[in-house]
């Protein structure tokens, strides 16, 4: 009667069922193998310069300065240009200002010398 | 076979990993493979996946705490079993209601209700197989499924009940009580 109980407990069968399966005999050594292929396998250059955590940190921390830089670097030099760009403009007004009262005082003084003759 | 071991063991410096590496190999590879077979059915497709367990285990083998490599193994080798059911699109081969209830003459016989057994908690869907597969390969209670599965407690034992009902149902069905 125990054992006819025990063959109706489903979840002793399914202990049963589902008990531990042996690897196969040769699955260690192909393991074993596997990971000594990735162990002799030649890192390329890439690979070993960015290998280690800190390294690729160091690395991201860097390319970030770079970009930062940059872009101070690229808004500097557009608000030196547009100050020069501003100047420039500024002389050329003054010296078209300083043309046009050079051509008015001649035009008055035309003027005057018609009115005397 | 002897060769490709003492490999991996005469890196310089890695003498002493290794050798716990295949100590930890030793240990637990019928674990990994036993659960990667009961969730897929398959051998070829279980070693593929332990294989793939404990080579990630060796690439990473330093950052991880002695006391947690069962943990670990236990979790990778669930996600990996999930991983490549999705990415080849596996399925269970038979659906669980497809499944043929277990004729049986006299007394049940062992074998062919641990077959069929294993055959519905194959047709299980993903997660409540994993679950049954912890659950009654390792043994492991709610709580510690909970933890490697990264879910509820409450998840898994929602999962336990139900995945019991169905087989109950389906098993009792020709084999008359069972608790």
């Amino acid at each position: 009667m125990d054992d006819l109980e025990r063959q109706l407990d489903l979840e002793c069968h399914l202990k049963d069922a589902l008990t531990r399966k042996q690897a196969p005999d040769w699955f260690e050594a192909k393991v074993l193998a596997a990971a000594a292929r990735e162990t002799s396998a030649p890192a390329g250059f890439w690979q070993r310069l960015m290998a280690g955590a800190r390294l690729r940190w160091a690395s991201a921390v860097l390319a970030s300065a770079a970009v930062l830089a940059s872009g101070l670097a690229w808004q500097h030099e557009r608000a030196v240009r547009e100050r020069t760009e501003g100047e420039a403009a500024k002389a050329q007004l003054q010296l078209a200002l300083k043309v046009t009262r050079v051509k008015l005082r001649k035009i008055g003084q035309k003027l005057d010398q018609m009115e005397r003759n | 076979m002897l060769a490709a071991a003492m490999a991996v063991e005469s890196e310089p410096g890695a003498k002493t990993n290794a050798s716990t590496f295949t100590d930890v190999l030793r240990a637990n590879q019928s674990m990994v493979f036993s659960i990667a077979y009961h969730f897929l059915r398959d051998r070829a497709a279980a070693e593929e996946v332990a294989q793939e367990v404990f080579l990630q285990l060796y690439r990473n083998f330093d950052g991880i705490r002695r006391e947690q490599v069962t943990f670990w193994l236990r979790k990778v080798a669930s996600n990996r079993c999930i991983d490549y059911v999705r990415k080849r699109k596996v399925h269970a081969a038979v659906p669980l209601d497809d499944v043929p209830e277990p004729s049986v003459s006299g007394q049940p016989d062992d074998l062919l209700l641990n077959r069929k057994l294993q055959a519905l908690v194959a047709s299980l869907p993903e997660t409540p197989r994993l679950v049954m597969v912890l659950r009654y390969q390792e043994d492991l209670m709610p709580d510690e499924i909970a933890r490697v599965l990264e879910m509820p407690v409450r998840t898994v034992k929602s999962h336990l009940q139900r995945s019991l009902a169905m087989l109950r149902e389906k098993i009792g069905r020709s084999m008359g009580e069972i608790r």
